[in-house]
C-alpha cells in the first residue's frame, strides 16, 4: 500500500465513520423534537396557570374592585391569620387520620372478603364500594340526617343504650372537623379495599400455601408475608391519600362551608371563600401557592423516602 | 381490490354523500334561524319559572331567541361566573345579588341608568321600592351613582308559623320573647321541633340578627357595614346577646349549629314537623309547586307568617326587613346586543316578571305588579301583607364580602360558645374597619 492510497483509506475511513455518526447525532437530537407536544402541554396546562397564580398573589383589591400591588402583604396577612393555621391543622388532622385508617380498614376488608367468602366475593366486593361511586352531595345529606341530634340516625341508636346526643357534631367547633373525616374515611374505604383486593390477588398462592406449612398466620402473616409484598400497595395509597387530601373540597363545603368559625375549613374551601365568595383572588392565590409548596415538598419527601418506582413496577400492586 | 373492502369503500361512499346531502338540505333551511338574536342569560333563578318568562318575551319579540343557563348559586354559579369573567366570555346577562355579588362583578358590568330612563321615563328609579333602590347601589364607590343591577323580585324576611300545630296545642302567635320561649317550650314538649334554624347555612343567621337588631335600633346594623356606626355598639350588642338567648332557651332546635336550611329544614317545615321557622316572603312560591306537594302547603293553608316577637313585654315587633331577593346585571358584551336589554327590562317589569309573579316566586321589585293567576284568598291576603311591608323594609343585605364573611364567623361563633357577643362584634369592627380602609 503506498502513501496515497494509505491517506484515501484512512479518508475514506473517516468519511465512513463520520457520516453515520452525525446522522446518529442528528437523529438523537431529532428525538428531542418529539417532546415539544408534551413540553408545551406542560407549559400551557401546568406551568402557565402557577406562573399566573404567583403572579396574582402579588395584588390585592378594594372593595371597591381597585386592585394595587401588595407585594407579599397576601403571605403576611395568611400567615398572620388564626384561620390560616387552623386550616393548616385541619388538613394536617385529615391526613393523618383519614390515610392510615382507611388503609387499616380497606385491607382488613380485603383480606376478610378473599380469604372467607366465596360465592358472596362479588357482593361484598360491590357493597363496599358504593360509597366511593356515589354522589358526594347523595352523601352529605344522608351523614347531615345521621349526625342530627334531634332525629337522627345516630341518636336513634344512641336513644337505644340511654345515651342523648345534645350538641351537633357537624356544628360544634371541637367536633366538626373529626365528623367530617368521619364521612370522607366512609366515603373512600371502598376504594383502599378494592386496591388491597388486587394486591392481594396478585400475590402466587405458593407463598400463602409455604407461609401456612412455616406456620405463619394472623399477626406474624400480615407483618412479614402480607405487609412486605403489598408495599406497592401501600405506596399507591399513601400517594393518592395525600393528594386527595390537598384536594378535600366538596364534602366539607356541603356539609360545614368550613364552619362554624372556620372549625372546619380546608384548603379548598379556604381558597373558595376567598377567591370566590369575597372576590379577593390575590389572598386565594397565595394560599394555592402555599399549598402548591406544601404538595411540591410532600411529593419531594415521597420521592426521597419511598422512591418513584412503585408508581410504574408491575406485579407489584 | 377484494369485494369486502368494495362493499367497504360504497358503503362510507354513501354514508358521506348523504351527511353532505342532509347537511345541504338543513343549511338551505336554516337562514330562519340563523337571523335570530341569541340573548344568552346565566342565573340561579327558578329554571321553571324562568322558562316561563323566556315564553312570554319570545312571544312578543319572533326574532330573539333567549338562551339561559341555571347554575346552583354556590358554587357553580359563582365558579361560571369567575372563570367567564376571567376569558372575557361573560353572558349577556347575569343574576346578581345586591352589594357584595355586584361589587366584584361591577368592572364587567354595563351602567344602566341611560336604559333605564330611555325605557321607562326619567323618574324610573321611583317605580321601584325604596329599599330596592338603596341595595341597587349598595357597595358602589363614593360618587358613582350608576346602577349595575336592577331587581328582579324582592323579598321581606320573617318569621313563619305552623298554624294548624298552633291551633292544635293552643298556642298563641307570640308578640314577645316571652311567649316565644313559651311557645317553644310547649312544641318542644310535645315532640315538635320549636323552631328550626339552619346555623351551618349562614344566610337564615343573618337574617335573624337583622330583625332583631332592627327591632332595637332601626338602621344601625346597615350603618356599621358603611362604617357609619360601631359594630360595637349597645344596641348591636344586644342584639348579638339576644341572638345567643334563642340557643340557651331552647327556642330554636337542639343541633341547630349543624343543620341547614335547605333542603333539610323546608322538608321539616312543610311536612308539619316544625313550630316556627325564619324565612320570608318567597315561602309562598311553595303552594305552587308541581304536585305531589305536601298538604300543609296547598293554598299556604298551615301557614302564616308573623313578626320577631318583642324582647320587652311593652315593646314593638320588628319592623320588617327585606330587599332585593335577586336581581340581574347586563354585562358589556350585552350591552352590545339591544335583545337583551330589551329581555332584561321584561325581566324586571314587563311580562317576565308577570311569569315570575303568577308562580309565586317572590314579590316583584317594580311597584304595581300582583299575580294574576288564580291563588287561595289566604295566600292574597298574605301576598298584599308583604307587599305593603316592603314599602318601609330595612335594607338586609350587606355591601361588602369581607365585612360579610366575618359577620358570619361572629354570629356562628356566638352561636357556638366559642366568642362573646362583644368578642364576636369586635371581630366584625376590625373586618369591616380593614375593609374599608378607615
Amino acid at each position: 500500500m503506498t502513501e496515497e492510497d494509505s491517506v484515501l483509506v484512512q479518508v475514506g475511513t473517516r468519511d465512513a465513520m463520520d457520516l453515520p455518526l452525525n446522522r446518529s447525532r442528528w437523529r438523537r437530537s431529532a428525538l428531542y423534537l418529539y417532546e415539544i407536544p408534551a413540553l408545551a402541554f406542560f407549559g400551557i396546562f401546568v406551568g402557565y396557570p402557577i406562573l399566573w397564580v404567583i403572579y396574582t398573589s402579588l395584588f390585592a383589591a378594594t372593595v371597591h374592585g381597585a386592585t394595587y400591588w401588595a407585594g407579599l402583604g397576601n403571605y403576611a396577612e395568611l400567615l398572620q391569620s388564626p384561620t390560616f393555621w387552623m386550616t393548616l391543622r385541619n388538613m394536617a388532622l385529615w391526613g393523618l387520620i383519614t390515610i392510615p385508617v382507611q388503609m387499616i380498614i380497606g385491607g382488613l376488608l380485603a383480606y376478610a372478603i378473599e380469604q372467607y367468602t366465596i360465592r358472596s366475593k362479588a357482593v361484598f366486593r360491590t357493597v363496599y364500594f358504593v360509597p366511593v361511586v356515589t354522589s358526594v352531595v347523595v352523601i352529605a345529606i344522608v351523614w347531615e340526617q345521621i349526625y342530627a341530634p334531634y332525629y337522627g340516625i345516630l341518636q336513634a341508636g344512641l336513644t337505644e343504650i340511654g345515651l342523648h346526643l345534645n350538641f351537633s357534631l357537624l356544628g360544634s367547633y371541637d367536633t366538626a372537623i373529626f365528623a367530617l373525616i368521619i364521612v370522607n374515611i366512609w366515603e373512600w374505604t371502598g376504594f383502599s379495599m378494592l386496591m388491597y383486593i388486587a394486591g392481594l390477588n396478585a400475590i402466587p398462592r405458593e407463598i400463602f400455601d409455604a407461609s401456612h406449612i412455616d406456620g405463619a398466620s394472623g399477626w406474624r402473616l400480615s407483618r412479614y408475608v402480607l405487609i412486605p409484598l403489598l408495599s406497592g400497595v401501600n405506596k399507591s395509597l399513601l400517594l393518592l391519600g395525600i393528594i386527595g387530601t390537598l384536594q378535600t373540597f366538596p364534602l366539607v363545603f356541603l356539609m360545614t362551608n368550613g364552619g362554624p368559625d372556620n372549625a372546619s375549613q380546608v384548603f379548598g374551601t379556604y381558597i373558595f371563600l376567598h377567591g370566590f365568595t369575597e372576590g379577593q383572588t390575590g389572598l386565594a392565590s397565595a394560599i394555592s401557592v402555599v399549598v402548591l409548596i406544601l404538595a411540591a415538598g410532600l411529593t419531594f419527601l415521597q420521592i426521597r423516602y419511598l422512591g418513584t418506582q412503585f408508581l410504574s413496577r408491575k406485579g407489584d400492586a | 381490490m377484494n369485494v369486502a373492502a368494495k362493499v367497504l369503500l360504497t358503503g362510507a361512499g354513501s354514508l358521506a354523500l348523504t351527511s353532505l346531502a342532509v347537511g345541504v338540505s338543513f343549511a338551505h333551511q336554516a337562514p330562519a334561524t340563523h337571523k335570530k338574536t341569541v340573548v344568552t342569560v346565566w342565573s340561579w333563578f327558578i329554571a321553571g319559572t324562568m322558562k316561563q318568562a323566556i315564553k312570554q318575551f319570545e312571544r312578543t319579540h319572533p326574532n330573539v331567541v333567549v338562551k339561559y343557563s341555571y347554575y346552583n348559586y354556590s358554587p357553580q354559579f359563582l365558579t361560571a361566573l369567575k372563570a367567564a369573567a376571567a376569558s372575557n366570555s361573560l353572558p349577556d346577562i347575569i343574576g346578581l345579588q345586591p352589594g357584595s355579588l355586584t361589587q366584584q362583578y361591577r368592572p364587567y358590568l354595563a351602567p344602566l341608568n341611560s336604559l333605564a330612563a330611555k325605557t321607562w321615563g326619567s323618574h324610573w328609579e321611583s317605580k321601584i321600592f325604596p329599599v330596592d333602590r338603596a341595595q341597587m347601589l349598595m357597595g358602589n364607590p363614593p360618587g358613582n351613582h350608576n346602577v349595575y343591577m336592577l331587581p328582579q323580585e324582592s323579598q321581606v324576611i320573617c318569621l313563619w308559623y305552623n298554624t294548624q300545630i298552633f291551633s292544635k296545642l293552643h298556642l298563641a302567635v307570640p308578640r314577645t320573647f316571652t311567649a316565644l320561649v313559651h311557645d317553644a317550650h310547649a312544641l318542644s314538649s310535645h315532640g315538635y321541633i320549636p323552631m328550626y334554624q339552619g346555623v351551618a347555612g349562614a344566610w337564615q343567621n343573618e337574617n335573624v340578627y337583622e330583625m332583631i337588631a332592627d327591632q332595637i335600633a332601626p338602621g344601625l346594623f346597615h350603618k356599621a357595614q358603611q362604617g357609619q356606626a360601631a359594630w360595637t355598639s349597645p344596641g348591636l350588642v344586644k342584639a348579638m346577646t339576644v341572638w345567643k338567648r334563642l340557643f340557651t332557651t331552647g327556642v330554636f332546635q337542639a343541633g341547630a349549629l349543624g343543620d341547614q336550611a335547605y333542603p333539610t329544614g323546608a322538608q321539616l317545615f312543610a311536612d308539619g314537623r316544625v313550630g316556627m321557622m325564619a324565612l320570608g316572603s318567597w315561602w309562598l312560591q311553595e303552594a305552587k309547586y308541581a304536585p305531589p306537594i305536601p298538604p300543609l302547603v296547598r293554598g299556604m293553608k298551615g301557614f302564616a307568617p308573623f313578626s320577631f316577637p318583642a324582647l320587652t313585654a311593652h315593646g314593638h315587633v320588628s319592623p320588617p326587613v327585606g330587599g332585593i331577593d335577586v336581581g340581574d346585571g347586563l354585562t358589556k358584551n350585552g350591552a352590545r346586543n339591544p335583545a337583551a336589554w330589551q329581555f332584561l327590562a321584561s325581566l324586571v317589569d314587563g311580562a317576565g316578571e308577570q311569569a315570575s309573579l303568577n308562580a309565586l316566586n317572590d314579590l316583584p321589585a317594580f311597584k304595581g305588579f300582583a299575580p294574576t293567576a288564580a291563588v287561595s284568598p289566604h295566600i292574597s291576603k298574605m301576598y298584599h301583607a308583604f307587599i305593603g311591608q316592603l314599602s318601609h323594609a330595612e335594607n338586609q343585605r350587606f355591601a361588602y364580602p369581607p365585612v360579610q364573611t366575618a359577620f358570619d364567623n361572629a354570629i356562628g361563633g356566638v352561636a357556638a360558645g366559642k366568642l362573646t357577643p362583644m368578642g364576636a362584634l369586635k371581630q366584625v369592627q376590625a373586618a369591616t374597619k380593614k375593609a374599608l380602609g378607615h
